[in-house]
């Protein structure tokens, strides 16, 4: 056997009733690499990996550890034997403490089993000491921003010595800083012999972070490359079977006079009671887009919950289109001319339990309203009109919204609200857990309803989606504007600096490596 | 939106229309099967008493209007809790609502000399706003304090049963030994129709009122706004429907069709109000609701069915001595089964999002069942 793999997995076969979800897929894993797997959304990447984990057994193909066959019918047999996985959903007790939560499960006992919290807690802090992952044991979970959660999955991967790290999409719940930090410390763990498997399907990172890169394409790895050379567009191609725009083509924009929405000296409170808007204003005109960039958590939800009508701010004003609506009035912000594309689809956005007929005809029940009843036979038609138009794959008008993908529930969203005759569009995080090939078609709707007239808002985590979609970009810094620039005549840095509070324009760092993440500083975190 | 669309074929399967009957279906089977190893147990031969149960429910004029006049009030509190479950709100205090709505026409039948057509339809008016009243009180607590209306409705059930007992007793209470309010005039009677039983116009009713919301919860705007509350409360005040103004009307809609569950009673089988005259009829209404999957039309098969196994459990009794309180285990069975489904769904929803920290900005696949408002 080739003693350079650490994991090796061949001619891997899945199939989940009569749906094939991996055909035929090899790879290798080398100790003391990262290694990226990417692939669009339903490519299989998770569900490959679910089978070295041991969530899933395999229908067919073999995996070798260490030259070794081995058949895992649980997680606990695959971190047994040193492969451990940091999952999307942490799976962690959040009133426990981070000692409580790395040893769970494997304690270190005193004589008579008592419990031995304090060899746990210097183990803790032994491990988080050598991997450089700075965390306090004894803080509780919940009150540990998402990144520092992340750590303490690590750290009890970690603690049960893996050898082989699966991070399934790492980065999808963390700001640019903290995906900074993780990548460091994804280097540290592969300096120190272990294995790297990083789930993700954002190219940037993947150019950033990895050693080599697998790409997955409808259930078989299409290619295994070391990442020397290799271009985004290179690997998008490949991700998608096709050549894909990363950069929206778009026509310089002209905003009428006019603004759609004005925010006047607006004052929000977070659930917690916080000031969360602090005395915001700003504008959006027809005919352009701009975008809020920010780091999560600067004010962001309550200010777009604001305008939304689904939170009541504490002073200030909102005129839609020169209506100020009732506040705390979801219906009476739509009636003044807002669509809103949430970021929550899953809560807010969309009933996942229901039909997407359903999904798509809520706001629009008086286009089928006749009298008191409901003309769901002409509903249901525009729906399955919609599917077409916005290319919602895999659905039929009565499919539950909860059965589609990420990207997909995302343009039954779009579908509805951009199909409101609403002259203000509020869209929060658009290409948040969608594939290439849809963020590609949703930035591209975005720009044709900018040219129709209408005046397009995004909020978005995302500075790449930010500066590729948007005219104008604001900068949102503890519940104030810190910045307006063309998105023409700001580079990223500059943006990145702002996000992170710094506004001497010059702290003497530079994004390294062309991570184009802002290269903030660590205490940034803590003050969001 | 150039992008060619992925065209599926559209195919017609009747399993689609059926699969909402698998769950009830197999727990009522389920329960069936356990029901008869328990009478095995007892040294009884399972399919004797199951033909004796069919039987004594069905078979002849006889059994069978008894089996319908059960199934009445049945039909009437299984509508009522089934309407308020579907828009996802906990009414479970149509018991008392029946109770209020039972005194009102009680009182209505009695005191007030109406002239003959006009009698009937006041009293229900008069039990439809008792019922609609009382179920107001949680409605009103829940939508403005947000307190939970399940521990409200709750609590108010037997509250409910000492404010009619009171009155039945002490100020309106007919001369005689039993507590009860006077016999209601004859121009308030529903028609009986059966020398056998009590059955009455009130089935007639129940079942029009069944269609009428089937219809409602398919063709009317509201009914499916109702509909999307009930599913995703937080998608419904988002989209701009008035979940709060909503929440309040669907309740006394509720608590209005559970008062009338006690005008048949009193209008069509009693004759007169009489203290603590429900076996239970406004809890059986939640079996009967779950077991139809909140469908009006479900309502009309769950209730009969719980009807039909009442009046059987009395031949059940008198021929075989078995106790009648095996048809109750039974609806337990069922309701058990069902409950144990309903929570793994609600179970297996939840746990995504329990998951994913507070803090994620994530939008998840998973459904909550946080009410908002």
């Amino acid at each position: 056997m080739d003693g350079s793999h650490l994991v090796a997995m061949r001619g891997i076969v899945k199939y989940f009733g009569d749906f094939v979800a991996i055909h035929d897929a090899s790879i290798d894993i080398r100790p003391g690499e990262i290694h990226a797997l990417v692939g669009e959304n339903g490519a299989g990447k998770s569900t490959l990996m679910n089978l070295l984990y041991g969530l899933l057994p395999r229908t067919g193909g073999e995996i070798l550890l260490r030259g070794r066959p081995v058949h895992f019918s649980s997680p606990a047999e695959a971190i047994a034997s040193g492969i451990g996985m940091v999952h999307q959903h942490f799976k962690l007790a959040p009133s426990f403490t981070v000692a409580e939560n790395i040893i769970v499960g494997s304690e270190p006992v005193k004589s008579f089993a008592r419990l031995d919290l304090k060899a746990a807690e210097e183990q803790t802090a032994a491990l988080s000491k050598r991997f450089g992952l700075d965390l306090d044991p004894r803080a509780v979970v919940s009150t540990l921003p998402v990144g520092l959660r992340q750590r303490v999955e690590i750290l009890k991967a970690l603690y049960r010595d893996a050898e082989v790290l699966i991070l399934d999409e790492p980065t999808a719940v963390l700001t640019p800083q903290e995906t900074h930090e993780l990548f460091r410390t994804m280097r540290v763990l592969a300096d120190s012999g272990r294995s790297v498997i990083f789930i993700t399907h954002k190219l940037r990172e993947v150019l950033a972070a990895s050693d080599r890169i697998s790409v997955m394409r409808q259930g078989r790895i299409v290619t295994t490359r070391d990442n020397d050379g290799v271009t985004a567009e290179q690997i998008a191609s490949l991700m998608v079977g096709r050549s894909v725009l990363l950069r929206v083509n778009k026509v310089e924009a002209k905003p009428d006079p006019e603004p759609a929405l004005i925010i006047r000296n607006l004052t929000v409170r977070s659930d917690r009671g916080a000031t969360a808007v602090d005395g915001l204003s700003l504008q959006v005109r027809p005919r352009e887009i701009v975008g809020l960039a920010g780091v999560q958590g600067n004010g962001q939800d309550e200010l777009v919950e604001s305008i939304a009508g689904l939170r009541r701010p504490v002073s200030g004003h909102i005129a839609i289109c020169g209506v100020e609506p009732a506040t705390a009035d979801p219906r009476a912000s739509r009636q003044a001319g807002l669509a809103y594309i949430p970021a929550d689809r899953g809560r807010v956005g969309l009933s996942l339990q229901s039909a997407i007929w359903e999904n798509m005809t809520l706001g629009h029940q008086n286009e089928f309203r006749r009298g008191p009843l409901l003309r769901a036979a002409a509903a249901r038609l525009r729906t399955r009109e919609l599917i077409r138009r916005f290319d919602v794959r895999g659905a039929r008008e009565d499919t539950p919204a909860g059965a589609l993908s990420g990207g997909n529930q995302q343009k039954v969203q779009l579908a509805r609200e951009l199909t409101r005759s609403a002259p203000l569009i509020i869209a929060e995080q658009p290409s948040q857990g969608v594939d290439i090939g849809a963020i590609e078609s949703i930035h591209r709707m975005l720009v044709t309803m900018r040219d129709d007239g209408r005046a397009v808002f995004v909020v978005s985590a995302d500075l790449d989606e930010i500066f590729s979609l948007c005219d104008r970009i604001l900068v949102i810094y503890r519940g104030r504007i810190v910045g307006d620039f063309d998105s023409r005549t700001v580079d990223v840095e500059e943006v990145g600096r702002l996000m992170g509070g710094i506004t001497d324009g010059h702290d003497g760092h530079h994004a390294d490596g062309g991570t184009g993440l802002p290269n903030v500083a660590a205490e940034m975190r803590v003050g969001q | 939106m150039t992008d060619v669309p992925l065209h599926r074929t559209a195919s017609f399967s009747p399993i689609r229309f059926l699969r909402p009957l698998i769950g009830p279906v197999s727990a009522v089977v389920v329960a069936f099967v356990i029901g008869g190893l328990l009478v095995a147990l007892l040294g009884q031969n399972p399919l004797t008493v199951y033909g004796l149960l069919l039987s004594g429910s069905l078979v002849g004029w006889a059994n069978l209007s008894v089996t319908l006049q059960l199934t009445t009030p049945l039909i009437f509190t299984g509508l009522a809790v089934a309407m308020a479950f579907r828009a996802g709100i906990w009414n479970v205090g149509v018991e008392g609502q029946m109770l209020m709505g039972a005194l009102a026409a009680g009182i209505a039948g009695y005191a007030l000399p109406v002239p003959a057509p006009f009698h009937v339809p006041l009293c229900i008016v008069a039990a439809a706003i008792g019922g609609a009243l009382w179920a107001a009180i949680p409605a009103l607590l829940r939508v403005y304090l947000n307190v939970n209306e399940l521990v409200i409705c709750l609590m108010l059930n037997p509250t409910a049963l000492l404010v009619t007992g009171y009155v039945a007793t002490h100020p309106l209470k007919a001369p005689g030994p039993t507590n009860k309010l006077p016999d209601i005039l004859d121009s308030a009677r529903f028609t009986n129709y059966s020398i056998f039983s009590q059955l009455n116009t009130g089935i007639f009713v129940a079942v029009a009122l069944c269609v009428a919301f089937a219809i409602f919860n398919r063709s009317t705007v509201r009914g499916f706004e109702w509909k999307l509350i009930g599913l995703n409360p937080r998608f419904a005040h988002y989209g701009g429907i008035r979940v709060r103004r909503d929440v309040l009307t669907i309740m006394m809609a509720s608590g209005a069709v559970g008062g009338l569950a006690g005008a048949e009673q009193v209008l069509g089988v009693y004759g007169a109000f009489y203290d603590n005259f429900s076996p239970g009829y406004g809890f059986d209404g939640i079996a009967v609701a779950m077991l139809a999957g909140n469908h009006p039309l479900g309502v009309i098969v769950a209730a009969f069915l719980f009807g039909a196994l009442n009046s059987g459990s009395s031949v059940l009794q008198m021929e075989l001595g078995i106790s009648k309180y095996l048809v109750q285990v039974l609806q337990f069975i069922v309701v058990l089964i069902l409950a144990a489904k309903f929570s793994f769904a609600f179970l297996k929803r939840r746990s995504p999002d329990d998951r994913v920290p507070p803090a994620s900005p994530v939008p998840q696949s998973g459904q909550s069942h946080v009410t908002e408002t």
